[in-house]
């Protein structure tokens, strides 16, 4: 009865003694959006938000540069050129062309131009305006808008390094 | 105690003795426990377990060290020793979702990590090695982690100049700008404008006092809780001008009493030619052909007019100017007339050119925007005035003073007004005990306290002079962050020495001729010349490298837009032969790129061989037509071509297809690799490009015989 007792006041004072490390508040709460540099409507549905990382966000602005014109059916200036080229390019977020072709298929084709690689030599080279962390960026951002959603093969290679 | 008891020890003694040795080793027990289960030691733990899961491990624990990680910056005051549990922040393999935090990847970011720490951007405690004190405001610790929404505040505390790369932090300042906080407050890295609002001191003789009551009392603009801008009505993209002033109706009649007798300078009223109204009067169409004109003239470049296209009504036009679907029933036709002719008469800072004008033009533009640029409702609701008595402006002037209304605007005898409002260029680093939330329930935060300020200023103060600004809320966020961004002088002299401030580049303004014929049509409102001037038309500071003076005459005188897409463009001024050759003389000759050498291709034989190639080279090799057009096919991203060899001069074509961005920065045409022969082909065919009807100029600089009988 007593060595009970005992045993019960021991493990008590060892809970009581963890309880003292437990935090002392839970985080905030979640925001939805924690990831999101920047965002972009998703091509299926315009109400749905794709929040994008640093390096997605600064391809959507070199996209809606230098690209949008002929990958785009809207632009900034309103119509689009992709009519006026033949073949008629594919819009930045159609993953059924684009998911298929590797990474660096996408980076030579917009390095060297179409005709690098017996492509449209309407599709002119990017390589001597852009740098080649601006291309990985344009790609990185047509890897988050495609519809259907893109999905590796293999784990990514390191983009930049961050230490 | 009998003897033979002693030595012997009771039961009693022995059960205290058990219970005390079991608490002291309880006791001893808790330290290692505690120490044991000690967050970041868990989190190190539980890492180990991760990496084993996955392919690399290996790799993932190459760096593993049982201890406390962190990164020390002495010279930016940094001990962060968040990477203690953020482990996996540096393994290229761990960016994906699926991956528990604290172990993910860091996102790329142009800084390296171990070069800058963590707290530089995130905020927070970073010596701490416990997750709420690291993360959240303590009692020792007041600034915890900004929230990831507002994150690209932190880009802006040491980049003050313009940054493209931080899209919200951009459109905050942007906004800070047009709502020109400025004026009643100071600004880290936004400068004050020098007249915020429209000069007031003769606004009496523009518009009625009953129009002045509604203007207070309703702004044209208005936005609503979403944030969508309304003018007059109409939807817009426009960005509002004067925000809402909480005024009750004793002042408003004084305001309005007050302005209403602001003239200062009279205007002499303009008499058209009775010849001209004569012919014109009778003529049904006047106000029609009046539109015509109006159109004609591009006034729709600065100012937008509500256009009713398929049942839909929007407004259509440029922002440079105010927006005049029912300026006819604002103003008083005498002052329409005298503005037309000479704006700076009455506004000396006017951005609107100095048109010339015939008698019949005036005459039929102002019909037009008198009898159908009108409201017959606008007034409505509102009470009939008579002439402000002497207390009402007495009143009124006071008003002026009190509500700030001399921070944005100038009327005569009232002294201009700066920092009406708090300095506000160190609340972005502000702890929570120094803001006042008063009884309000906004949540305590620095964020939370801006964002609830900009929502509504009476949250926290009911006596707030501050107006209310409507805005949506992806712009209330943009200007918060821009707000966190203002952190004050830096805490470092190594952080200071980060600091990238802007740079404005200084006015342009040229004596002589030129410099006349430039401010009386304001060129600088939509060019650029040397870093200064505006951007909703070409950069002119290379233009005399760039285009032929022939063209450029022409130019000035029927602006035919280069570029068919754009809905804004150059305005027709009515200008004389004369003032086109002054400003074409003056581009020509000191307009001009040192990348391009005048004599460099000026000299050079283009033969038609050379140009037969370059059509080749154009249409098959580099299919240049996917963005120019020529003749009626081709794309529209480019400019045109078709007029491309009395436009261009060679010595320019051949710089630029060498190197497009030496001569424009941030042109989207991309360089391509041509081969010197290649560019001497393409500019040979490009001079050969002459739109039809109009004959070379003697002296344009490409002569290729074939254009002109190949055979002679």
């Amino acid at each position: 009865m007593m060595a009970r007792t005992t045993t019960a006041i021991a493990v008590a004072c060892l809970l009581a003694a963890l309880a003292g490390c437990r935090p002392k508040g839970s985080m905030e709460a979640r925001d939805p959006l924690r990831n999101a540099f920047d965002t972009v409507a998703d091509a299926s549905d315009a109400a749905k938000l794709v929040p994008l990382t640093y390096q997605q966000a600064q391809g959507k602005r070199i996209f809606e540069t230098y690209c949008v014109w002929c990958h785009a059916d809207a632009t900034p200036a309103g119509p689009s050129n992709r009519s006026n080229v033949t073949p008629m390019p594919a819009v930045i977020t159609d993953g059924t062309a684009l998911n298929g072709l590797s990474d660096e298929y996408m980076q030579t084709i917009i390095t060297l131009g179409g005709s690098a690689l017996g492509k449209s030599a309407m599709m002119p080279p990017y390589g001597e305006t852009l740098k080649e962390d601006d291309i990985r960026a344009v790609m990185a951002y047509a890897r988050a808008v495609a519809q259907p959603p893109y999905e590796p093969a293999a784990r990514p290679k390191p983009q930049i390094p961050v230490k | 105690m009998p003897a033979e008891e002693m030595g012997k020890i009771s039961r009693k003694m022995r059960v205290a003795f058990a219970v005390s040795s079991m608490i002291f080793v309880a006791a001893l027990a808790i330290s290692p426990v505690k120490d044991l289960r000690l967050e970041w030691k868990q989190n190190k733990r539980a890492y180990v377990r991760f990496a084993q899961t996955r392919p690399d491990t290996k790799r993932l624990l190459a760096d593993f060290r049982p201890g406390i990680d962190q990164i020390w910056l002495p010279e930016l005051g940094v001990v962060d020793r968040c990477t203690t549990c953020h482990q996996g922040m540096a393994q290229p393999t761990l960016p994906d979702a699926g991956v528990p935090q604290p172990f993910r990847t860091h996102p790329p970011i142009p800084h390296r990590v171990g070069d800058w720490g963590c707290t530089v951007c995130h905020r927070g405690q970073g010596a701490a090695t416990e997750i709420a004190e690291a993360h959240e405001t303590t009692l020792a610790w007041e600034q915890p982690m900004l929230p990831m929404k507002y994150i690209q505040a932190s880009c802006g505390s040491c980049h003050r100049n313009a940054l493209a790369e931080a899209p919200k932090l951009n459109r905050g300042r942007e906004l800070l700008a047009e709502f020109n906080c400025a004026s009643c407050h100071k600004l880290q890295g936004i400068t004050r404008a020098a007249m915020p609002g429209p000069d007031l001191a003769n606004i009496g003789n523009k518009v009625s006092r009953e129009w002045i009551y509604k203007w207070l009392k309703e702004p044209r603009t208005v936005v609503d809780a979403d944030g969508t801008v309304k003018v007059n009505g109409y939807e817009t993209e426009e960005s509002p001008r004067m925000p809402q002033f909480r005024l009750n109706e004793k002042e408003l009649v004084a305001l309005s009493g007050f302005l209403s007798v602001q003239r200062s300078r009279s205007i002499a009223p303009y008499k058209i030619d009775p010849r001209v109204i004569a012919r014109w009067d009778k003529q049904p169409d006047v106000a029609d052909q009046g539109e015509t004109r109006f159109r004609q003239m591009f006034c729709s470049t600065c100012h937008s007019l509500a256009v009713t296209r398929a049942g839909e009504t929007k407004l259509i036009g440029g922002e440079i100017g105010p927006e005049l679907t029912k300026v006819g029933s604002k103003v008083n036709p005498d002052w329409l007339l005298a503005w037309l002719r000479n704006p700076q008469a009455y506004l000396p800072h006017s951005q609107m050119p100095r048109y010339e004008w015939t008698d019949e033009d005036l005459y039929k533009v102002s019909r037009y925007m008198l009898t159908k640029l009108t409201d017959s409702d606008l007034l409505s609701g509102v009470p009939k005035f008579e002439a402000a008595s002497a207390e009402e402006v007495e009143t009124g002037k006071r008003m002026f003073i009190e509500k700030g209304c001399a921070s944005c605007h100038a009327v005569e005898g009232v002294p201009p007004q700066q920092d009406l409002g708090p300095d506000l260029t160190a609340l972005g680093g502000k702890n929570i005990s120094e803001l006042d939330f008063g009884q309000s329930k906004i949540p305590r935060t620095l964020p939370g306290y801006i964002q609830a300020k900009l929502a509504d200023p009476t949250t926290v103060n009911p006596a707030a002079r501050m107006p209310q600004y409507h805005m949506a809320a992806a712009d209330r966020e943009a200007v918060t962050t821009a707000l966190l961004s203002m952190t004050g002088p830096p805490a470092t002299s190594a952080r200071e020495k980060l600091v990238v401030s802007s740079r404005t580049a200084p006015e342009f303004h040229a004596p002589g001729a030129f410099g006349r014929v430039y401010e009386r049509y304001k060129c600088a409102v939509c060019h650029q010349f040397n870093g200064f001037g505006g951007t909703l038309a070409p950069d002119l500071s290379y233009e005399g490298s760039r285009a032929q003076k022939p063209w450029m005459i022409d130019f000035l005188k029927n602006p035919q837009t280069l570029r068919p897409t754009l809905i804004l463009r150059m305005p027709q001024f009515n200008m004389s032969d004369q003032e086109a050759t002054i400003l074409a003389d003056y581009l020509s000759l000191s307009l001009q790129s040192p990348a391009v050498d005048p004599q460099g291709a000026g000299a050079k034989q283009y033969t038609p061989q050379m140009a037969a190639l370059g059509k080749q080279l154009y249409e098959v090799k580099y299919q240049c037509q996917s963005c120019h057009t020529i003749g009626s096919a081709g794309g529209y991203v480019g400019p045109n071509l078709n007029n491309a060899g009395n436009w261009l001069k060679p010595e320019w074509i051949e710089a630029w297809l060498k190197n497009p961005q030496a001569l424009v920065p941030d042109t989207i045409q991309p360089r391509f690799n041509f081969t010197p022969e290649e560019i001497s082909a393409l500019t040979a065919y490009l001079g050969t490009l002459r739109q039809s009807g109009k004959a070379a100029p003697a002296h344009a600089s490409i002569k290729v015989a074939a254009v002109r009988g190949a055979g002679k």
